[in-house]
């Protein structure tokens, strides 16, 4: 899977491509306008992801010059500038995503996996990890085809946890994927959501993949 | 006080007092020139008499007329002194006292000595200082008069560009972007006045503009380094074989990150809803906002153990963004739920005017009059960084929707008037 990022911050792109190499994707990095006019135009890739505030340009322009030459490039847009005016233009103009800065890499990642299952499967995909199946278009969860009772709420966490494996995720992470900001700190919460799926994993027959790293968070992490 | 008022409270005396003191003066003045003018008359008849004897040697014969009478007395006395002076005598034919002027003098005729009175009726004199006094308070009543219409309208309608002004200032909004309209009066003092009000309200709007500017280019520039903050400790969190204390260094600093950067978008939110940025308000269906927001968070609650029960009419609309119709409802019901008892529970309604949310919960530590305010939290939340009733706050005062807050009996009653 390859994945631009158009992003002026050094720093900023370095941290997305590292964790998101690590996530088997392989990243191009654009850092002004005109690279990124270029790599967009020559190349495809199954997710950008565009900065709005560009040296050389706005992103929207790359955007709105995608769609015209009617290239199927899942976009995810990522702007400091949280406003709305952005995000629906953005929308508007045919972007699968938005996402302000600042973000988890955990939540960019599932983000990107997200825009990718739509673009690539018509959203008909199949998750796999051990024995666990996500059909992300029903929204089920089976075992070894035994279906697994899941709450909303330990639906979405499952499926963050499977688009995240291997990788440490913040409570703070999993907090604002599932409740947005205003959540985050409190984790009592996070607790019995983590609690409940484990338990039900494990009486569907499956090991305990969801192990605690103290004072860091979560892993997802198979045998 | 009016300025009117305290304008008249002055000026009605002071014209009272003036106008009563010039009418005595005057009275008296016409008084002493008409009595000057009689004492005249009596004088020529003084001469005449003198004349009279001189040439002819004898009294004249007595000559009373109606306002004038003459009169010869013998006397032995050779030193009397002439003069004037105002006598008093009844008439029988008016009934009335009548006044006269009076002058004596000594007149000498075949070798005697006589005092000569010669009198005058005042009466006409005294009618007529009388009628001029008259006249004279009767136009002191009516200037009086007219002057208080006239300067009642006559300031009402001076002061009236005055009074624009203030009602346009009364109505300035910084975050509105109408310029001020000031009415031309030809006055220069109020003039003067719309200028510097002109000039004034236009330097603050702009250092307004810039400072909003600020605030937001700031908080946006803050967003990118925390960005780098955030993932930079995320790469660093996945390492391997770190230690203890790394770890703890790890989360002391991703706490803090974390923390900062909701501070940052809250301000940032805070900044934009005052600064009314969140334009495109439409009628959203404020029923259908509530059950998702309920549906969202009864997960939530349910871990708690906290029961909702929710009587929601339908089809309620309110004018309002919906982000921020949003950002309002489940700000309040996430409250209900944080700050809320192992097995509480929570009551929503929601009616055409009125949406109310209670919850069970411990006594709030503070008072619960700021609870609203920026930064003000209930101790016992350490986590929170005191921003989510301030932003519930302020999308209500800008959008006309009253909040209340009340404690009672173990209850937390948010009461929101919709129109």
């Amino acid at each position: 899977m390859k994945i631009l990022i158009i992003e002026d911050e050094k720093s900023l792109s370095e941290s997305m491509a590292t964790y998101l190499s690590s996530q088997d994707y392989h990243c191009d990095v654009a850092e002004d306008y005109t690279t990124a006019e270029y790599k967009t135009e020559y190349n495809n890739y199954d997710c950008i992801l565009l900065d709005i505030t560009l040296p050389g340009g706005n992103g929207l322009k790359i955007l709105e010059q995608l769609k015209e030459d009617k290239k199927t490039d899942g976009v995810l847009i990522i702007s400091a500038k949280n406003s709305l005016d952005d995000k629906i233009k953005g929308l508007n103009l045919g972007a699968d995503d938005y996402l302000s800065k600042p973000f988890h890499l955990s939540e960019l990642n599932a983000r990107i996996a997200a825009i990718i299952r739509r673009k690539k499967f018509d959203g008909n995909s199949i998750l796999q990890f051990e024995n666990i199946t996500i059909n992300t278009q029903s929204k089920t969860v089976t075992v070894e085809n035994n279906l697994v009772e899941l709450t909303k709420k330990e639906y979405e966490l499952l499926l963050y946890f499977a688009s995240n494996k291997n990788r440490i995720i913040s409570k703070e992470a999993i907090a604002e994927h599932l409740w947005g900001n205003d959540m985050a700190g409190n984790f009592d919460f996070i607790y019995t959501h983590i609690k409940n799926l484990r338990k039900k994993l494990m009486d569907a027959g499956e090991a305990d993949y969801i192990k605690s790293v103290y004072g860091m968070g979560y892993k997802f992490t198979g045998k | 006080m009016k300025l009117l008022a305290k304008y008249n409270r002055v000026n009605i005396p002071i014209t009272i007092a003036t106008l009563l003191l010039t009418s005595f003066v005057f009275y008296f003045i016409i008084h002493y020139v008409l009595i000057h003018q009689i004492d005249k008359d009596l004088r020529i008849e003084q001469q005449e008499i003198i004349h009279y004897i001189k040439e002819k040697g004898v009294l004249p014969e007595f000559s009373n007329y109606k306002d004038q009478q003459v009169e010869f007395q013998p006397s032995n006395n050779t030193f009397f002194k002439s003069g004037f002076s105002t006598e008093f005598e009844y008439n029988q034919k008016e009934d009335e006292t009548e006044s006269y002027r009076k002058l004596e003098f000594l007149v000498t005729a075949n070798g005697n000595n006589y005092i000569a009175k010669v009198k005058k009726s005042q009466q006409e004199t005294e009618d007529i200082v009388q009628l001029i006094l008259k006249i004279i308070l009767s136009v002191i009543i009516f200037l009086l008069f007219v002057l208080f219409i006239v300067n009642r309208f006559l300031l009402t309608k001076l002061w009236k560009p005055f009074n624009h002004t203030l009602e346009q200032l009364k109505q300035f909004n910084l975050s509105s972007k109408n310029k001020m309209v000031l009415q031309k009066t030809g006055i220069n003092e109020f003039e003067e006045l719309n200028k510097t009000v002109l000039s004034m309200t236009e330097k603050v709007s702009k250092d307004y503009e810039l400072l909003k500017d600020f605030t937001e280019n700031a908080s946006h520039e803050i967003q990118t380094p925390l960005a780098i903050i955030r993932n930079k400790i995320e790469l660093l969190s996945q390492s391997e074989n770190l230690d203890d204390s790394q770890v703890n260094a790890i989360q002391s600093l991703n706490d803090a990150a974390s923390r900062l950067s909701k501070l940052n978008q809250s301000l940032l939110l805070l900044a934009k809803i005052e600064n009314r940025q969140f334009e495109n308000t439409e009628k959203i269906n404020l029923s259908i906002v509530l059950n998702q927001s309920i549906e969202n968070f009864e997960e939530l609650a349910s871990i708690k153990n906290i029961i909702i029960e929710k009587n929601i009419g339908e089809d309620i609309f309110i004018e309002i963004n919906d982000s921020l119709a949003e950002i309002l409802v489940s700000n309040i019901i996430l409250n209900a739920i944080k700050h809320n008892y192992q097995n509480g529970n929570i009551k929503i309604n929601l009616t055409e005017n009125l949406l109310t949310i209670s919850n069970t919960g411990p006594m709030p530590h503070e008072n619960t009059s700021v609870l609203f305010e920026r930064f003000k939290k209930n101790s016992s939340s350490g986590d929170s960084i005191g921003l989510g009733l301030a932003i519930v706050k302020t999308i209500c005062e800008t959008y006309g929707f009253h909040i209340s807050y009340l404690y009672e009996d173990g209850i937390h009653l948010v009461k929101l008037s919709l129109h």
